[in-house]
């Protein structure tokens, strides 16, 4: 017989009592009344962010995954790192798609160490490919949250005022194993003004509570796979920007792609600049490419900063992207089911209102019900009924 | 806000109101309408000191001939200053609302430092202190004989109150304490014939006031100025101290004869069990020391020290320990036994004779107040079964009500496990305690525990010696290792020192993210006073039901004397203490509402119905059947479950209207009738 790691087969592994996820709960208690104040906590973070606030538009994230024992829980499947990974990868592209100049940088904590995974970098390709690599490292000993802390924040001080400083920290176990006082370092970060948000994967911890608190960050905790989703992808939106940030105008080029086909001449190959160092990604001689306003240096992708002149580069796109999170749609007024006199079917799903509330857009008075409210407020950033009038007259 | 209760105008310093803490000044407000005594249980951090205050602050401005007084006790010098605090809150509400200058007076008696300011007592409003200053006849008789009788008496945390009121009139005699003694008798004889030599005169008008006997007393407990002494009974005060012991020397060698004879009584190899007329029937053989001047001990000592002019009465406590036995045991025939025993149980070898003099009927040191006082309340966050009170104490409430906890969501978990994963069932009883089997069980438990409930655990057992057992076998097992990978583990010993020292770094390791355990015993420090609220205790573990020293001859003792006069059966009270011991423990983990909590109850036997059955009310509400008989993988299903669902956020909105009311919401008729459901009388 070979070794078999410990609990390897499903029928040796917690007892588990996975038909409670299932049940429904009519006498009004736990399950039932926890779900109704997330739901409430749900309404409130759609309508929180549509106040008159200012975005962080450029990001710097340092995500950091804790890889310690703990990780290899079952309870998310078919483990916790291997679920965390996939929900990291899907986030890296949402991230990127919502905050096209923002950059990113994984650090992986475990056996009471901290190391950086990749950079600060604003190429998604990379971020995922690594974290395609790191599903197969073994998870081991203790996190600590300290020294994961401190790469992080040695590289953000230096990132300029005005863009944002942010760390993430999907924490798994239950305990750190610091060098030192973390509570020092957590003032130090407060001071450089580093937000910090944790998405607890077990239970809430003390230091993550004072943690985030300290630093204006979020800390949740998960309740299973889906939550966990809900909870890394509301860190997609840029958070508000404190009123003490600075300002300044950000010189940004916007290169023209220009495409030179192979029967063309004068079309020489040229390496892309952000190829000269990596290595292994082929021979990077390509034809055509975006080349920088200021300097003609060559880039493949965007958005990048230029290597020789520091310019920001991204296109039209990226920034129209961003946009909504500056101009974002208004909050539906709330109201109960019992008030509401009009049609009893949402105008957006066409369902029939069944819901304790509804919502009325105030532009144009048209009725949602609660999911549709979500999903245009999440998703679509603008009012059905009302771009249906504007393009009626 | 201002409240209404049933017509009575309430102040209420906060903005916001549970709805248990409305439902508990109605019933707080009847007990002091009915003139009567109550009994009253509402969870620890419902907020049962501001309702307390408030209502009866409340009531002495509404009814000033009615109740004069608030004489308020609690446990210990935080607590003290914890209602204090509230107070203080309470009077600047006042003032804020009303306009009126403060006329109220508050004092707080907390430590020796604090306690000559007696006078003030007759003009203050509120007093808060100490059981003691009430309870123990030494002290009450300094500090509160001259309260009014038209005084509102409330006993906080009182579940224990029945051990109180026995400490204050047992005394415990070592051969310590007669050396001491000795000491003290020849100051005081020195000190006689010192005053003989320089001042005569104030030996002899001495002797004549005692001729005159204690009338002024008398005259005085007639008049209702005083409150009773359980030490000085009524017809001690209506006779004249009797000839032999009236002059100072007599009186020195009348003490001499006595100690002479304790310490005989204490040279024996074998335990000795007799009632107090035994007890005066072999003095009377042996010494012939009659019954009479014995119960005039007390009074007599007294009444010499001060002739004496002796300033440091501290000195002179072991005398006047004796001399408090003296009257006590030729007073009382009934509620009271002497045992001596000439070693401890746990060293048989090491002579360390001791005399017991037990008292075994709570209800003498407590009658007094009840009789005295109009109105007594005995409140606490666990006093189930609360029909028991009354008995053991022996009087008659008009009052009995248990409160539940309102929530927005559940934050207690109660859990009750009693098989381990390979089914063996898990039990502190006596017939599996050293059973391996159950052993590591408990240790697997506490494993798994520490491996999912974050930040601080707290693991109760039964015993000193059976925490040491188990311990020593889990690090046998390898069990204590494994569980050090999750978190430290701190460990309470019976030296206070080392304890407070582990409980510091305990809570360290809770803030800084370490993690840790604390193993404690249940009636120890650690289960009566300290709160781990949030953090520093997530999870509390009762490994056993902590049912008292049976074997203990005190307590054998106490078992019949409650058996013959009060009719309860001695296995009802070892369950009703064990419960109320278990309750306190698992109680430490919820502070509020805003708090949670696992509570795992580690032995099968907690699944029956009477032990189930006499677990305060919120507690009880939420053991589901779904939550009895568990293994251990169950629990640990249940409490990740519980955990994760606890550690969403969670703010005060969600609270309102539900848990926490503002004045509109409370008015409501909906919330009134579910208000009336609250409380349920016994």
């Amino acid at each position: 017989m070979d070794e078999e790691p410990e609990r390897a087969k499903r029928w040796e592994g917690g007892y588990e009592r996975t038909w409670e996820v299932l049940k429904e709960d009519e006498s009004g208690s736990l399950k039932a009344t926890v779900e109704d104040i997330l739901f409430q906590a749900k309404r409130k973070r759609v309508f929180e962010s549509h106040g008159q606030v200012r975005l962080g538009m450029m990001r710097h994230l340092y995500v950091v995954i804790d890889s310690s024992r703990t990780m290899e829980d079952q309870d998310l499947k078919p483990n916790r790192l291997t679920s965390t990974l996939k929900l990291m990868e899907f986030f890296v592209e949402e991230y990127f798609d919502q905050n096209p100049i923002s950059q990113i940088g994984i650090i992986t904590t475990k056996n009471k160490r901290a190391e950086k995974l990749t950079d600060l970098a604003g190429n998604p390709k990379k971020h995922v490919a690594a974290l395609k690599k790191a599903v197969g490292s073994t998870c081991l000993g203790e996190p600590s949250l300290y020294n994961a802390l401190n790469i992080a924040m040695q590289t953000l001080k230096h990132m300029p005022g005005h863009t944002s400083r942010e760390i993430l920290i999907i924490f798994s176990s239950l305990t750190t194993c610091d060098p030192a006082n973390i509570y020092e370092l957590i003032k130090t970060l407060k001071e450089l003004k580093i937000r910090v948000s944790v998405i607890g994967l077990s239970a809430e911890v003390r230091v993550c509570t004072i943690l985030t608190r300290e630093t204006g960050g979020s800390y949740n905790v998960i309740l299973d796979e889906s939550h966990f989703k809900e909870l890394l992808m509301l860190h997609v939106k840029p958070p508000p920007a404190s009123s003490s940030s600075e300002c300044s105008l950000i010189r940004m080029g916007f290169p023209q792609h220009i495409i030179a086909s192979v029967s063309d001449q004068d079309a020489k190959p040229s390496f892309s600049m952000s190829h000269l160092e990596s290595v292994d990604e082929g021979p990077g001689l390509t034809l055509g490419g975006y080349y920088c306003p200021q300097c003609r240096a060559k880039y493949t992708e965007l958005p990048v900063e230029c290597k020789v002149c520091g310019l920001t580069l991204v296109s039209a796109p990226h920034l129209a992207r961003s946009f909504h999170h500056l101009f974002p749609l208004d909050a539906f007024q709330e109201s109960p089911l019992e008030e509401h006199t009009g049609d009893r079917f949402c105008q957006a799903c066409q369902g029939e209102l069944k819901d304790k509330s509804v919502f009325t857009c105030p532009a144009c008075s048209s009725v949602f019900c609660t999911e549709c409210d979500l999903f245009i407020h999440d998703t679509l950033h603008c009012c059905p009924a009302c771009i249906h009038t504007q393009g009626a007259s | 806000m201002k409240l209404n209760i049933e017509g009575l105008l309430v102040y209420f310093p906060y903005d916001y109101i549970y709805p248990e803490q409305y439902s508990y000044m109605l019933e707080l407000k009847r007990t002091l309408d009915a003139k009567g005594h109550g009994v009253l249980e509402m969870p620890s951090g419902t907020g049962k000191t501001i309702s307390l205050l408030s209502l009866i602050v409340a009531y002495q401005k509404a009814y000033p001939l009615e109740v004069t007084k608030l004489i308020y006790c609690s446990r210990t010098v935080p607590e003290i200053e914890k209602v204090v605090e509230e107070l203080r809150k309470l009077m600047e509400f006042y003032t804020k609302e009303t306009g009126e200058k403060n006329n109220f007076l508050a004092l707080a008696l907390s430590s020796r430092k604090n306690l000559c300011i007696h006078p003030e007592i007759l003009h203050a409003n509120i007093v808060v202190y100490s059981y003691h200053y009430l309870l123990d006849p030494k002290i009450a008789d300094l500090v509160s004989k001259e309260l009014a009788k038209k005084s509102v008496v409330v006993f906080d945390e009182a579940h224990n109150i029945d051990n109180v009121c026995i400490d204050s009139m047992s005394v415990n005699i070592t051969r310590r304490t007669l050396d001491r003694c000795q000491t003290n008798v020849d100051t005081l004889q020195n000190t006689i014939q010192r005053i003989k030599e320089t001042d005569a005169a104030k030996l002899r008008e001495e002797y004549r006031r005692l001729v005159e006997g204690l009338k002024e007393a008398n005259v005085a407990r007639e008049t209702d100025i005083y409150l009773s002494n359980p030490v000085l009974p009524d017809e001690v005060l209506q006779e004249a101290i009797p000839g032999s012991i009236r002059t100072a020397e007599h009186f020195v060698g009348f003490l001499k004869r006595f100690l002479e004879y304790l310490k005989a009584r204490l040279r024996i190899h074998h335990v000795v069990q007799e009632s107090s007329p035994q007890f005066l029937k072999d003095i009377y053989e042996k010494v012939c020391i009659d019954r009479k001047p014995l119960r005039f001990c007390a009074e007599r000592l007294r009444s010499l020290l001060r002739t004496l002019e002796i300033a440091d009465i501290a000195d002179f406590s072991p005398i006047t320990l004796i001399s408090h036995f003296a009257t006590l045991v030729s007073t009382y025939s009934k509620g009271f036994t002497i045992i001596i025993e000439p070693f401890e149980d746990k060293t048989p070898t090491i002579a360390n004779p001791v005399l017991h003099f037990s008292c075994m009927d709570p209800s003498i040191a407590i009658k007094p107040v009840f009789e005295r006082f109009q109105s007594v309340v005995i409140t606490s966050g666990t006093l189930s079964p609360l029909d028991i009170y009354p008995r053991i104490l022996d009087f008659r409430p008009v009052t009995m009500a248990s409160f539940t906890m309102t929530l927005a969501r559940t934050c207690l978990c109660p859990l009750i496990v009693g098989r381990g994963n390979d089914q063996v069932a898990m039990s502190s009883k006596f017939e599996t305690r050293e059973d391996f089997a159950v052993i590591r069980n408990y240790g697997n438990l506490l494993l798994e525990m520490s491996a999912i409930v974050p930040d601080g655990i707290v693991a109760f057992f039964t015993s000193y010696v059976y925490m040491e057992n188990i311990v020593a076998s889990w690090y046998e097992q390898g069990i204590l290792e494994n569980i050090q990978r999750n978190k430290l583990i701190f460990i309470e010993t019976p030296d206070a020192a080392e304890t407070s020292m582990a409980l510091e770094k305990y809570q360290e390791a809770c803030e800084n993210g370490r993690g840790a355990i604390l193993l404690s015993v249940a009636r120890g420090k650690v289960s009566e006073g300290i709160d781990f609220v949030h953090h520093f205790g997530r999870a509390v573990i009762m490994f056993g039901v902590p049912y008292v020293y049976t074997q203990s001859r005190i307590l054998k003792a106490r078992l019949e004397y409650l058996r013959d006069q009060f009719q309860i059966r001695e296995n009802d009270f070892l369950t009703f203490d064990a419960m109320r011991h278990a309750a306190q423990c698992v109680g430490r983990a919820i502070r509020g509402k805003t708090d949670y909590g696992l509570m795992i109850f580690a032995d099968k036997r907690y699944a029956r119905a009477d032990k189930r059955g006499k677990l305060p009310r919120w507690i009880q509400e939420h053991i589901s059947d779904g939550s009895l008989n568990l293994t251990i993988d169950e629990t640990v299903q249940l409490s990740k479950h519980f955990l994760r669902q606890m550690a969403q956020p969670f703010r005060r909105e969600d609270q309102l209207g539900l848990s926490l009311l503002t004045l509109e919401q409370l008015q409501s008729e909906e919330m009134l009738e579910k208000i009336s459901q609250i409380a349920q009388q016994a």
